[in-house]
């Protein structure tokens, strides 16, 4: 195993080669962290270690001035990969031959120190790459204009926005002139002015010969972008060839993976879990779907989207979430069927009927590919809610100072007497 | 080897930062925060001096300078051990997404408590100056000590960084470590007044009790530093630091997925 890197080599035409790489990982159900955990395992037998192989025989590689994208569903393999390719992790067999600088853009801004200024991070980000300070002083208006944060750039970065912070990484990332530089889905940063920006600074970078690795479950970017791809699936390499291609290739599996599975029930349940189509208002909500997922694990991303809607069908709330990869079945139902549930805590709706919609999806977007939906109501009964009009249950009531002398008085009925102002 | 010396050359500009923004998230940015990092040390030596002058009548000339002159280098040497311990694992955001001679990490806590304590000496001086004792033209011999320090912590660090993201309570027993480590080095007693047949045994396995030692000779008693006492230091030190670079990169090829 190792890994050869040569900075120099302009000569070579090919920026990137996996060789037969493998990574392995070794899930130990007891982590060994402490020295009393030492000791104890000396004494006892070791906790059976589990392999797991994050990816097996990866071979390919990439001309220099490519872009090549990654694709694969969560767990294909993509960011051990990534972290191969930038040597934060060894492979465990096989050989990675990279010619020129990596620059990596895993996470924007992962270096910045919060106390220091945008000024002092921008440096301290140049200098992580090998950078000197010179170097970075040829560069650091360009970055600071790029990220359009002129007036704040010596402010600690501690008081930036989420949006800020992220253009600053960005800014930074495009303008060292990497010879190699690894995407993951970062393009999603800021408005969309800025992320015009940044589409084509990547370009420009492409076109004055920097080879690009794009990593994402999006298809699409991935499409607009590369011209070859990889798919990944369960650390191994499915397909490569030109991204159109490849794209298909891992929209038809995305659609044959997950043509089995539906919504077998949805219903509504209080705290005991009991089945129910009335509910106190205030109480809590809960929602039990069985689900019918063939197979052991799916290795397709699938969301689960919860909605409620009054009588008129006005969107009271929506919710999306993704399932893991496991679900455990459930003894006594039929074959392959799984059970998850919801719970809505003190559920502030006044009265009336709720619909409940539970969607089953691809994509964790509202409404889109859709593979099953189904729906049920609870009644919610009005507890507790004389004198309050309107759809909704608050908490509420007034607050007021009476003058001294009244309020002194405990035999006073009389409350409201005047406001005053400070 | 020769290949990781020049990536490291390549990234000086990062040591450089790194330093600056440990001083700088120090002192945050301001003058007076260094100011408050001076106070510690000469609180200390007030301490030690009414307990040691006045509670024990310990009859040791000038002891504020006898105490400061060898507490400095300790917070040095303690500041590093614990800041360095902590290093690779505080800096695991860093550590998991880019690449860099994470080697760096320890090297740069040794090089900004160094910038530290060299920044504290004119304090010492001040002392110095204050208690009437005189300055030799051995002052100039301070700069081969503290490289020796410097290369004696660096061993350690280098190999403590890595064992604690294994074992994560090795900050704890190197706290107390440094608690004994501390009474166990001549810093508020003069070695040869304690245990005179034990005081070539105590430079020998404890370099900080040599290190200290010749900054006393030189800033306290005025006196001439034998060359031959150093240069076994600084051998020591070479020889620990060899090792510990083995065993930094022999643990760091994990290190990524352990974090």
């Amino acid at each position: 195993m190792s890994w050869h890197g040569d900075r120099s080599s302009r000569s070579s035409d090919t920026a990137i080669e996996f060789r037969n790489v493998s990574r392995r990982f070794t899930l130990r159900h007891e982590q060994r962290s402490s020295f009393q955990d030492w000791f104890i395992g000396l004494l006892r037998p070791r906790g059976r270690a589990e392999e797991f192989w994050a990816l097996r025989d990866i071979t390919f590689s990439v001309r220099r001035g490519e872009a090549i994208g990654i694709l694969g569903r969560n767990g294909a393999g993509k960011s051990t990969l990534l972290k191969l390719l930038t040597r934060v992790l060894e492979p465990t067999s096989g050989e990675i031959i990279t010619h020129g600088q990596i620059h990596a853009m895993l996470e924007l801004g992962a270096g910045f120190h919060p106390e220091l200024s945008g000024r002092d991070n921008v440096f301290l980000n140049g200098s992580l790459y090998g950078f000197s300070r010179k170097q970075m002083d040829e560069r650091f208006d360009e970055i600071v204009s790029f990220a359009g944060l002129e007036r704040f750039i010596n402010t600690p970065v501690k008081h930036f926005s989420s949006g800020m912070f992220m253009r600053l990484g960005f800014a930074i990332a495009v303008h060292m002139d990497p010879e190699i530089l690894v995407i993951d889905e970062v393009l999603a940063v800021g408005d969309s002015a800025f992320q015009r920006k940044g589409y084509e600074a990547l370009q420009r970078l492409k076109a004055g010969g920097s080879t690009i690795v794009f990593v994402s479950h999006n298809a699409e970017q991935v499409r607009s972008f590369c011209e070859r791809s990889v798919l990944l699936v369960g650390g191994k390499m499915l397909d490569i060839g030109p991204t159109d291609e490849v794209v298909d290739h891992y929209n038809r599996m995305l659609q044959e993976e997950v043509v089995d599975a539906s919504i077998l029930r949805v219903r509504a349940i209080d705290d005991e879990a009991t089945v129910i189509d009335r509910l106190e208002s205030g109480r809590d909500l809960g929602i039990e779907v069985l689900l019918r997922l063939p197979g052991e694990r799916h290795t397709t991303a699938l969301f689960v989207a919860l909605d409620l809607y009054d009588r008129q069908g006005l969107h009271l709330f929506g919710r999306t979430s993704e399932l893991p990869d496991s679900l455990p079945l459930i003894d006594g139902a039929g074959p392959d069927t799984r059970r998850i549930r919801a719970s809505l805590r003190g559920l502030p709706l006044a009265e009336g009927p709720v619909t409940i919609a539970v969607t089953l999806q691809r994509s964790a977007g509202p409404g889109v590919d859709t593979v099953d939906r189904q729906e049920t109501t609870v009644e919610i009964d009005p507890v507790g809610m004389t004198g309050n009009r309107g759809m909704l249950r608050l908490d509420n009531h007034w607050d007021w100072e009476a003058p001294p002398d009244l309020a002194d008085d405990p035999s006073s009925n009389i409350r409201l007497s005047r406001w005053t102002t400070r | 080897m020769a290949s990781q010396a020049i990536e490291a050359i390549r990234y000086r500009a990062l040591i450089r930062n790194l330093v600056t923004k440990d001083l700088k998230v120090r002192y945050k940015n301001s003058a007076l925060g260094f100011l408050w990092s001076l106070l510690n040390p000469l609180l200390m030596m007030v301490v030690f001096t009414f307990v040691f002058t006045k509670v024990l009548n310990q009859n040791i000339e000038k002891f504020p300078v006898f105490v400061l002159v060898a507490l400095l280098p300790w917070n040095w040497a303690a500041a590093s051990i614990t800041l360095g311990c902590s290093a690779l694992i505080d800096n695991r955001s860093l550590i998991t997404k880019v690449y860099f001679p994470r080697v760096l990490l320890p090297i740069s806590v040794v090089c900004s408590t160094m910038v530290n304590f060299i920044l504290s000496l004119p304090a010492l001086f001040l002392i110095m100056v204050v208690f009437h004792v005189a300055f030799t033209p051995w002052i100039l011999y301070i700069p081969v000590i503290v490289l020796v320090q410097a290369i004696f912590l660096t061993a350690l660090v280098m190999f403590l960084a890595p064992l604690n993201v294994y074992f994560r309570d090795t900050l704890v027993l190197v706290e107390v470590g440094l608690t004994a480590w501390f009474f166990l080095t001549p810093i508020f007693y003069p070695i040869e007044a304690v245990a005179p047949n034990l005081t070539a045994w105590m430079y020998r396995i404890n370099p900080m009790a040599a290190i200290v030692a010749e900054y006393r000779t030189i800033l306290y008693h005025g006196g001439v530093p034998d060359p031959l006492f150093m240069a076994r230091t600084g051998a020591t030190a070479v020889v620990m630091l060899v090792l510990s670079y083995f065993f930094f990169n022999r643990l760091n090829r994990n290190i990524g997925e352990q974090l």
